[in-house]
């Protein structure tokens, strides 16, 4: 909008004029030498008021000045809008009547003079048939005030008052008058400023009427007092009630002028010029020429009563007229006016879009917008110059510009920069029609580019204007006349001056560049970050024009830095901005630019520029370089043809191992760019690995026929770090500790193309994870020397592995840059050592552990024990000098951690011993044995060897039992002379059993569970308790177990005891019970011979006494005298005894059934009477008839009482069955023997 | 007087990663030379799509924040509401001539279409041979033609070159649909992985991602292709 005349386009608010409040002499805005000879002075006497307060409301009335506000309705807030301008204590007014010319002779009737603004004027630049110009919207704007407010003090010393009051009178009218004879209409707004407070101003009331009533001021709207006594808030609050009512007044005031102008188009006909034109065309403007005045005129002045829609009919009206028939068709294209009337044009639609963007329609204002360039563009086109020639690209520039501008002042909320749309949504009466897209108001950047568009249009135009056409006039006249009709210049200079053919003309790039940056400015702020750079390339092409090569670095170098574009692979857009860089680069000499540039574009997936050489060590070729720069690039910035990978071929290694690895590096360059010799790799690790770093060996010659795949196998050593490329990294960190790295050679050649692997095998150190995270390649021309680093990421993908024979390339599995090291496998070994096959409980354990060292190097180690399992026994831990270390006892394990074992030299073993307490009984447990331990050369590293041992202890016996009755010797006597019912007293409770002995017979018959034959050193029978008031003793007896008498796994043996149980007292008749154990000594027959094993086999409960009768059978067999033959008859003696332990008179009777086995001797049938506490024995003799059997004598023994048949019991040497007893007859040749042992059990038996 | 009609001068395909997928440019006519040439280079038409992306973006970024924004202007609450069918009308329109609408699927493909406002003439222009799909637009654009011919008469315009053939929104919802019908139906080739087109993760990298490779589809460009010359405003179907 700067394009237009100043102050064409600007908004209208009323003028203000503040006189008597600044002492400083104001300029006046009249400029014209002519009109300020003429213009009438306005002065007032009295000094300026220069009180703080004054000052205060000077400030305040600055504060509210309108011409800067938004053009849009938002801030309604205040209801009055001014441009206002202090003054001192005079101003001028431009004359009402023009002057008529010098040299004019006076004619006899008198002229009708005209304001000098106006095109009846001779004085006039319009005389006499121009339209309107700027200068009348001046003349409204700055140099005739609506309203003069004028302030004055009132003085509160009486002595004084009637003098000042007067002086007061007089000023006022004076001013008065002077405006009055001006012949505009402008009014006067008086304020007495009192130095009182609101309340106290009351006094001068009679001296302010007095003013009043003589300067005849209307105290509502002309005549204000203003007491300054009071808070500044206050102050202003008064200030703007006071602006609100000359607000009212400065509307009227325009509403008049308004009015007046209405009123001169009623009249229906053109006035004449005061005198009538003699020169040119004598062409005076037509009556549809002054309705344009007049109608401009009213929409102007209902513009500064802030009447928007009013003044928008008004523009409206005179755009028609304007454009219509009548009048810019009339006028020649050849002349100025064509000119003058398409500025008007293009002022009365600028303002009518201000109208219509102010009242919020913005698509009707691009409409508008766009309506107006068609109509002009058709208008050149007819009767103008053309539109195919700059200056109609250059208007149409402007033309895009002005709305861009106008959006910038309305500041719509819809296009701020928080805004989410690029446009405004349409009006709501207008949303449901079909609309250009471009109708929807685009926010001002939009705008700005579509102007450089035009501009770059208006450059292609003026280039093409012909050799003759660009000298200036004066050297040639012949094409001057031409040239005047195929050139538009509205708004543009001549093509002389456009594109001259000497020196320089219009700067285009310039203009280009000044609209792009406002573009891209608004694109930035509107995070359209695309579009910014976008028109950040545009501008560098105009740089490019202009040579401006710092200015190309500083806008391209940021964004080729990080562009989106690369990243979302746009690389038509990439190669664009790299090319323009690199040339910038190149002038500037940026030697990193250029050679990460030359890196990135030697990327196939650009296209190729057509003889360029591709080949990066010639990237500074003609670039000044000193030294040997080294330029550091990533891929976090640049994208390259070079992709690199590194895999790992397992997933998992372990510390201590090496895991094979490939390294591959894949050329995308152009195929026919010259192959990259790398000078050399590295791969950097996240994690305990060592930086691998391969280097360049120009080896083997490779050639374009070479495979696309080419696997080699690199050797790698530990080498410490050089540290010769990374100078400046370790000059950083000072006394850096020198690293090892690992260090391989190899051919270091990538032809386009190709995919190199190297392969090779990484070390692992540490236990943990561990991923390559960076591949470094580096470069190093003769004239710089290039590092791009290459960061690994985490990505899904699978890698791939290349086998060194075939091309095959085999999946391997996702992420495969990472390994996880597993520790370090122990090499300890852990063992038991001389087990023995089996374990038995109630044996003391002995486990020989041995600890061997397989590492290298010494260990320091301790062991840790633990049992577990159901009530394990406690154990010790014997070390080798014999030391011992009881363990914790606890019911789920027994451990013993921490037993120091020392340092172990490297493959030599180290015993220790655990004694495992007898176990009670058998257990299966876990024997858990950890040896813990570290490398004397690494202490760090603690290392873990542990092994599980399984224990199963059994018990090496079980045993049955039998318990059967026996006829004891003992038996009480009535005739004894003991009394025992005297006995408790008297006698110790230990010895005073009197009660019933009763012998019994315990059979044990044990089995060894044993894998092994076992010593057996001793069996017993211990009473471990009775109940029911009894004693009991055992006995041995036999010698059945002697020393060194071994049982075989899996047999049976038996052991006989006696047992003897006795009441306490012979009236106690409850049966006693005995807890017996069965014992058994015994030892391994490797073990030595002190070791005694105890194995206690508990019984179950047996009675060992009872009260009932009952019948004992016995039988002895005779022995006949030494010498006897051998050969008699064997004769058995068969004792029946009766017991009777009641306190009853018992009646037996006994019968004996004869039988084919034997003939007996004695009573067939008898009763026998036992007596209470007695027993009785009846023998029979018994004939055998059979030899070597077992007889049955029958016999029943029955209770004459109770009807009742007893049991014979049998004894020694005989069996029962459950019809009775049985009796072995021996055979004859066995008779010896038999009866030997049968005899002497006989005689204890009797 | 022949009246210039839309018509498209380029469909884009924009990947999950702002990847440019598909790229198809068509001729324009051009009064001046009576030619069909596209109006720009395919680099300007690159850029024009990748500006597009910013509007997808803002507009994401707003229907994230709060469903409410959108009405605060009054009449734009129709075009800034959150988008659900995936239609995002109006993306922005870069002049008198090229606008571009978009449409986003719900896996974050993008369809851009750029039209030329002016990009086709219908009647009796000097072109208009060949354009049998030009005259249906016009026919089915008549009622609308009529409408901003008379608005434009009492701004007091003259229709002139410009042709009054506004465009609803509504109208390029057929491109879309047809192009997505063609995006699934590429997706239907069992040797088309999309993942491929756009990585989840950009596989070299944020800075060196190439984003994904372009389609290649000899069908699908034929497709687009046929969408785009047999688009004109009122076209039903595709």
């Amino acid at each position: 909008m700067d394009d237009y005349p100043a102050g064409s386009l600007d908004h209208n608010v009323p003028f203000l004029i503040v006189s008597g409040l600044s002492t400083a002499p104001t300029k006046s805005n009249l400029k014209d030498p002519g009109l300020r000879e003429q213009a009438v002075l306005v002065r007032s006497e009295i000094p300026p008021v220069e009180s703080r307060e004054a000052k205060i409301i000077l400030r305040c009335i600055q504060e509210r000045d309108a011409t800067n506000l938004p053009w849009n309705s938002q801030d309604s807030s205040k209801r009055y809008k001014f441009k206002i301008k202090p003054i001192g204590r005079e101003f001028l007014l431009p004359p009402r009547r023009a002057r008529l010319p010098e040299n004019f002779e006076e004619p006899s009737s008198p002229l009708i003079l005209h304001s000098p603004f106006s095109p009846l004027s001779p004085g006039s630049s319009l005389y006499p048939d121009g339209l309107i110009d700027t200068r009348w919207l001046q003349k409204h704007q700055e140099l005739v005030p609506s309203i003069c407010l004028t302030f004055y003090s009132l003085t509160s010393d009486s002595t004084l008052a009637t003098l000042h009051d007067n002086q007061l009178k007089a000023d006022i009218n004076a001013v008065k008058n002077a405006i009055g004879q001006s012949g505009h209409r402008c009014r006067l707004v008086v304020v007495i400023l009192s130095d009182q407070s609101p309340s106290t101003v009351g006094q001068f009331q009679e001296r302010l009427e007095n003013v009043r009533r003589s300067t005849g001021l209307d105290p509502k709207n002309s005549l204000f007092v203003l007491p300054t006594q009071r808070p500044e808030a206050d102050l202003e609050n008064a200030v703007d009630s006071v602006l609100t009512a000359v607000f009212d007044q400065a509307t009227e005031y325009y509403r008049d002028l308004g009015r007046h102008a209405r009123k001169k188009k009623a009249r229906g006909y053109a006035p004449q010029p005061t005198i009538p034109p003699t020169t040119g065309t004598s062409h005076t403007l037509s009556l549809q020429g002054w309705n344009v005045r007049y109608d401009f005129k009213t929409a102007v002045f209902a513009e500064f009563r802030q009447e928007i829609d009013t003044a928008l009919r008004s523009y409206e009206q005179a755009y028609d007229t304007l454009l219509g028939a009548d009048v810019l068709e009339t006028i020649p294209g050849w002349s100025p006016r064509f000119n003058d009337a398409r500025l008007l044009a293009d002022i009365i639609t600028i303002r009518s879009l201000k109208c219509l963007l102010w009242t919020g329609q913005s698509t009707a204002a691009v409409r508008r917008w766009q309506a107006h360039h068609d109509r002009i563009c058709d208008l050149v086109d007819r009767r103008g110059r053309g539109t195919q020639n700059y200056g109609w690209k250059a208007w149409e520039a402007i033309w895009s510009t002005v709305m861009a501008n106008l959006i910038e002042k309305v500041q719509f909320p819809e296009l701020q920069p928080s805004a989410i749309l690029p446009y405004r949504p349409p009006e709501k009466n207008l949303s449901a029609e079909r609309l250009q897209p471009w109708e929807l108001l685009h926010h001002q950047g939009y705008w700005y580019r579509v102007a450089a568009r035009h501009l770059s249009s208006r450059r292609r135009l003026a280039l093409s204007i012909p050799e003759d056409d660009r000298k200036s006039p004066d050297q040639s006249s012949a094409s001057q006349l031409r040239k005047g009709y195929s050139y538009d210049t509205y708004m543009c200079p001549e093509p002389h001056h456009e594109y001259p053919s000497v020196g320089t003309g219009v700067n285009h790039s310039q203009l280009i560049l000044d609209r792009l940056m406002l573009a891209r400015n608004e694109f930035q702020k509107r995070h359209q970050i695309r579009t910014s750079a976008e028109l950040a390339l545009e501008a560098a092409r105009e740089f490019e024009r202009m040579q401006r090569w710092k200015d190309i670095m500083n806008l391209l170098a940021p964004l080729w830095r990080d562009m989106s574009f690369r990243t979302e692979g746009r690389w038509d857009i990439m190669e664009a901005v790299c090319w323009i860089l690199r040339g910038a680069a190149v002038k500037v000499g940026q030697k990193d630019l250029i050679v990460a540039i030359d890196w990135e574009l030697l990327n196939r997936g650009f296209s190729r520029r057509p003889g360029w050489h591709y080949d990066i060590t010639k990237a500074l070729d003609g670039v000044a370089v000193d030294g040997q720069p080294l330029i550091d690039i990533s891929d976090e910035h640049v994208t390259s043809f070079i992709q690199a990978s590194f895999v790992f071929k397992n997933e998992e290694g372990k510390a201590g191992q090496s895991c094979p690895a490939q390294l591959s590096i894949t050329s995308n360059a152009f195929p026919d760019a010259i192959p990259v010799v790398l000078s050399a790799i590295r791969v950097e690790f996240e994690g305990s690995l060592r930086t691998i770093r391969l280097k360049h060996d120009p080896g083997d010659k490779q050639t374009s026929s070479s495979p696309k795949v080419r696997v080699t196998k690199t050797a790698l050593v530990e080498a410490e770090a050089t540290d010769d490329e990374d100078s400046d990294d370790s000059s950083e960190t000072g006394s850096q500790t020198t690293s090892i790295i690992l260090e391989g050679m190899d051919d270091l050649t990538v032809l386009p193309g190709q995919t190199r692997v190297f392969e090779m095998d990484v070390a692992l150190r540490e236990p943990g994870d561990a991923n390559a995270s960076s591949i470094q390649i580096s470069m190093a021309p003769k004239s710089f020397i290039l590092r791009y680093t290459i960061g690994i990421r985490d990505t899904n993908s699978v890698g791939l592995w290349y086998s060194q024979s075939s091309s095959r390339k085999k999946v391997t599995r996702i992420n495969p840059h990472k390994i996880n090291v597993l520790p370090r496998p122990p090499k300890m070994e852990v063992r038991l050592v001389n087990t023995l096959e089996q374990y038995y409980a109630s044996e003391s354990i002995e486990l020989e552990l041995e600890v061997l060292n397989e590492e290298d190097v010494d260990a320091i180690t301790k062991l840790d024990v633990l049992f577990s399992g159901h009530d394990v026994p406690s154990f010790k831990v014997q070390d080798q000098d014999g030391g011992e270390r009881p363990s914790s006892a606890e019911p789920a394990e027994s451990k013993l951690d921490g037993i120091p074992l020392g340092t172990i030299p490297s493959s030599k073993s180290i015993r220790a011993k655990i004694i495992l307490d007898p176990a009670k009984g058998p257990i299966v447990c876990n024997l858990l044995v950890k040896a813990r331990y570290h490398l004397v050369s690494d202490p760090g590293t603690p290392i873990i060897q542990q092994e599980t041992y399984h224990l199963n202890i059994v018990n090496p016996f079980e045993a049955s039992y039998d318990l059967s009755p026996r006829l004891h010797s003992e038996w009480p006597s009535y005739f004894s002379i003991e009394d025992p019912r005297h006995a408790p007293e008297r006698d110790q409770p230990a010895g005073s059993f009197r009660g019933i002995a009763q012998k019994w017979s315990l059979a044990t018959r044990y089995a060894s569970f044993a894998h092994e034959d076992l010593a057996i050193l001793d069996l017993d029978v211990n009473v471990l308790s009775t109940q029911g008031n009894a004693r009991c003793t055992t006995s041995k007896t036999q010698t059945t177990a002697g020393d060194g008498v071994t049982i075989s796994p899996k047999t049976i043996e038996e052991a006989q005891f006696e047992l003897v149980a006795q009441k306490q007292d012979l009236d106690d008749r409850a049966p006693a019970t005995a807890d017996l154990a069965f014992t058994i000594k015994w030892r391994r027959l490797t073990s030595p011979e002190n070791t005694v094993n105890t194995t206690i086999l508990p019984l179950p409960r047996f009675f060992v006494t009872t009260s009932e009768p009952r019948v004992l059978a016995g039988v002895s067999y005779y022995a006949p005298p030494p010498g006897l033959s051998s050969s008699a008859e064997q004769l058995l003696f068969l004792d029946i005894t009766i017991e009777n332990p009641s306190s009853h008179f018992l009646t037996f009777g006994l019968m004996m059934d004869p039988s084919d086995e034997f003939a007996f001797s004695g009573a067939k049938t008898t009763t026998l009477n036992v007596l209470p506490v007695a027993r009785r024995t009846v023998t029979y003799r018994l004939l055998p008839l059979v030899r070597g059997a077992w007889i049955r004598p029958t016999l029943v023994v029955r209770d004459k009482y109770f009807q009742k048949v007893l049991k014979i019991i049998p004894t020694e040497g005989m069996k029962g069955d459950k019809d009775g007893v049985l009796v072995w007859v021996p055979a004859e040749d066995e008779e010896d023997g038999a009866s030997e042992d049968e005899g002497g059990g006989e005689e204890s038996a009797k | 007087m022949a009246t210039a009609i839309p018509s498209i001068a380029c469909l884009g395909v924009i990947g999950r990663n702002n990847n440019p997928l598909h790229i198809t440019i068509f001729p324009s006519y051009d009064v001046a030379t009576n030619k069909r040439a596209p109006l720009r280079t395919p680099l300007q038409f690159s850029l024009l799509l990748s500006s597009t992306l910013d509007v997808f973006e803002a507009r994401r970024r707003a229907s994230s924040s709060t469903s409410q924004s959108g009405g605060s202007g009054g009449g734009g609450a129709g075009a800034a509401a959150p988008v659900v069918t995936g239609d995002f009308g109006l993306l922005h329109a870069v002049d008198e001539r090229l606008a571009a609408y978009g449409f986003e699927t719900n896996t974050g493909v993008k369809f851009v279409a750029v039209v030329d406002m002016r990009g086709r003439f219908a009647a009796t222009g000097p072109g208009g041979t060949g354009f049998g799909a030009g005259g249906v637009g016009v026919g089915g654009g008549g009622g609308g033609l009529g409408g901003t011919g008379d608005r434009a008469m009492s701004l007091g315009v003259g229709a002139g070159v410009r042709g009054g053939v506004g465009l609803r929104e509504q109208e390029l919802r057929v491109v879309f649909r047809a192009m997505q019908t063609a995006y699934v139906r590429l997706l239907q080739n069992p040797f088309y992985d999309p993942d491929e087109h756009a990585p989840l993760m950009p596989a070299g990298g944020s800075g060196g991602g190439s984003g994904g490779k372009r389609i290649t589809s000899r069908k699908f460009a034929e497709e687009m292709r046929r969408i785009g010359e047999g688009w004109a405003p009122g076209v039903t179907s595709l």
